[in-house]
């Protein structure tokens, strides 16, 4: 019975061919976008389990008296912590490139962020030279940037030129790192007067902690502790930070996974739309092999298989055209370009296992009304049918 | 032809034979009081009005009549392709009247071999696979099912044509394979409808020659709808319509 179902696949090879391909498209469109989606979420999925972020209780935009950060390194249970502020700036010889600019303390910085890999010469010379600033290795591919080079940012929020050496160069053991991060000496900032109400404050504060699974208990003994200050603070563990960060931009992620599903439903309806076809037209046919003595279900099952064949083979290429155009081209270009966005834009296997199973299980659905109306022929009415 | 095919070829005479020495005078289709209406809009058609009908074993009957006279509806409801509104109609000793139709589907696979005036191959199929279609619902192996078919191709002399599709065949041809296709299963009556309806004179008397020898010589029971007199004249009884009542 399967090689009837799969022969009939020939019987149109253009029409097949185009289905096949329309299919492929619908998946390698799917494949996209929930790989944006993993890609925005992919921080916050590899956070590490023992770091703990806090922030003002207002909002992450507030800074923070800064001397929160050595009474937060005496909370009980916390090892390591180390401050962080956006600085906001930009290469003015590369105007439209984006990246984060973070001033933080070099050594209690790569302290608490382990996965960030900077070789021990280029790291004691970063300690040592209060204008140095390591850059992540995208960062410096993108900018042409080489150790030694004297590099000169604008200031968005903090306005004037800032004049910086490249001590190092980054690289991280962990995918969730952003390669193209600007960081440079908090004390340079903190020393310079275009920090003005800035100064001594700080963006927020990340520790390490002793037992992963106290996070909770040391987040709120750090709120605990603040509690009665003129600025409180909001702690929760690296994942959650970042899903915060991810949450300001829900509503798109939302929207993406929407679209992503809307798309298959498409590919769902083009394809029922053309089995339909196919089973109008074999009216005739289907009539012959009832009255030959094939029963209504194996009518459906020649329209099952052949909607099942002609989606998974659409999911199959579908998914060999999204591998090499994502491994190769589209996810190279996004990590190296759009770093800060999508520090690591590859596709999940996961994403793979459902287009296909999702692919198979919708060209069913979809050969569910053309199934039904072949198995309910009256025999000799569609005996009288021609074409 | 090899040896195994020679094998099944006088099994299929064999079985045929010793039917029709069996039961030589009984009846395999008993039409009794037959009435079919169909509804056009609010009136009420009558194609077939209270109609007796016997065909013995081993007949080769035609059935013939004006158009609208309603023979291919009786083809139909010997064949189970249908149900009568009244009466009752026993085929190869079922009351096909009264079978639900999955029951009839089986009973069709089992009983009756259809050939048709288009021939009605899959054009996806060869020759060969097409005899062996409805060898598909039996539970034989796929090495016996193949069996079987070349079988069936070798009675109506197709053997070398096997592995062509239908478009590489004449229509003669194409109405020998589907002739193949009907006698592949043993059946116990073969409905014809029109079968030399779309041939020349020459693939037809060749079609015809054929049937008469699966009569003849299998002793296989052959009921025929047809317009020609040529085929009605290979037929040894014939039977004719007009307005849906036996003349």
């Amino acid at each position: 019975m399967g090689l009837v179902a799969v022969r009939n696949l020939g019987r149109n090879k253009l029409r097949t061919l185009l289905t096949v391909f329309a299919v492929s498209v619908a998946i390698l469109a799917f494949i996209l976008l929930r790989t944006v989606l993993s890609a925005w979420t992919v921080a916050a999925d590899h956070a590490a389990k023992d770091r703990v972020g806090t922030r003002h209780k207002v909002s992450f935009i507030m800074p923070m008296p800064k001397r929160y950060l050595e009474e937060i390194r005496q909370i009980p249970g916390v090892q390591r912590a180390a401050g962080a502020n956006w600085f906001g700036g930009k290469d003015p010889k590369h105007e439209n490139e984006f990246f984060a600019t973070l001033a933080v303390d070099p050594k209690a910085y790569l302290e608490v962020y382990d996965e960030v890999e900077v070789p021990e010469e280029q790291r004691e010379s970063w300690f040592q030279n209060k204008t140095g600033a390591v850059v992540g290795d995208s960062l410096a591919k993108k900018m042409g940037w080489k150790i030694g080079d004297r590099v000169t940012l604008q200031g968005t929020i903090f306005p004037g030129d800032w004049p910086f050496e490249i001590s190092g160069i980054y690289t991280a053991s962990r995918k969730s790192v952003d390669r193209m991060t600007f960081l440079f000496h908090y004390d340079y900032f903190n020393d310079s007067p275009q920090a003005g109400a800035t100064r001594d404050q700080v963006g927020w504060v990340v520790s390490r902690i002793d037992d992963p699974s106290r996070s909770a208990q040391i987040s709120k003994a750090i709120d605990d502790h603040f509690e009665e200050r003129d600025i409180q603070t909001l702690s929760m563990s690296e994942r959650a930070m970042n899903m915060s960060f991810i949450g300001m931009i829900s509503a798109v992620l939302r929207a993406v996974d929407v679209v992503s599903l809307v798309i298959l439903v498409i590919m769902m309806l083009i394809l029922g739309n053309t089995v339909a076809m196919a089973v109008r037209e074999r009216t005739h046919e289907y009539g012959v092999l009832r009255a030959i003595g094939f029963m209504p279900k194996h009518l459906a099952v020649f329209v099952f298989g052949e909607a099942v064949v002609v989606s998974t083979a659409g999911g199959v290429l579908g998914i060999m055209i999204a591998y090499p155009f994502v491994e190769n081209l589209v996810g190279r270009w996004l990590e190296e370009n759009m770093g800060a966005f999508f520090p690591f834009f590859r596709i999940d296997p996961i994403t793979i296992l459902w287009a296909l199973v999702l692919a198979g299980v919708l060209g069913a659905i979809a050969a569910a009304i053309p199934a039904r109306s072949a198995s309910r022929l009256v025999v000799v009415d569609a005996l009288r049918r021609t074409g | 032809m090899s040896s195994s095919s020679a094998s099944v070829e006088s099994q299929v005479a064999a079985s045929g034979i010793e039917a029709a020495a069996k039961g030589a005078a009984s009846a395999i289709v008993e039409a009794r009081k037959i009435r079919k209406t169909y509804l056009r809009g609010k009136e009420e058609l009558t194609v077939l009005q209270d109609l007796d009908l016997t065909i013995r074993e081993g007949a080769f009957e035609a059935l013939m009549g004006p158009s609208g006279s309603g023979k291919s509806t009786l083809l139909n409801l010997i064949a189970g392709l249908d149900r009568p509104t009244s009466g009752t109609i026993r085929v190869a000793g079922a009351d096909v009247g009264t079978l639900p139709e999955g029951q009839r589907a089986k009973w069709r696979a089992a009983n009756i071999g259809f050939i048709f005036q288009t021939y009605n191959m899959m054009p996806v199929l060869t020759a060969l696979e097409n005899v062996e279609l409805p060898l598909l619902l039996t539970r034989l192996s796929s090495k016996e099912r193949r069996e079987r078919a070349k079988t069936a191709l070798s009675i109506v002399g197709l053997t070398e044509r096997m592995q062509h599709y239908p478009r590489e065949l004449s229509g003669g041809q194409e109405q020998r394979v589907a002739i193949a296709r009907a006698i592949v299963t043993d059946p116990k009556l073969i409905v014809a409808d029109e079968p030399t309806g779309d041939l020349d004179r020459k693939s037809a008397d060749d079609v015809l020659a054929l049937l008469t020898r699966l009569n003849t010589e299998f002793n296989k029971t052959i009921v025929m709808v047809t317009h020609d007199p040529n085929a009605a004249e290979r037929a040894k009884k014939v039977h004719h319509l007009d307005k849906g009542a036996l003349l």
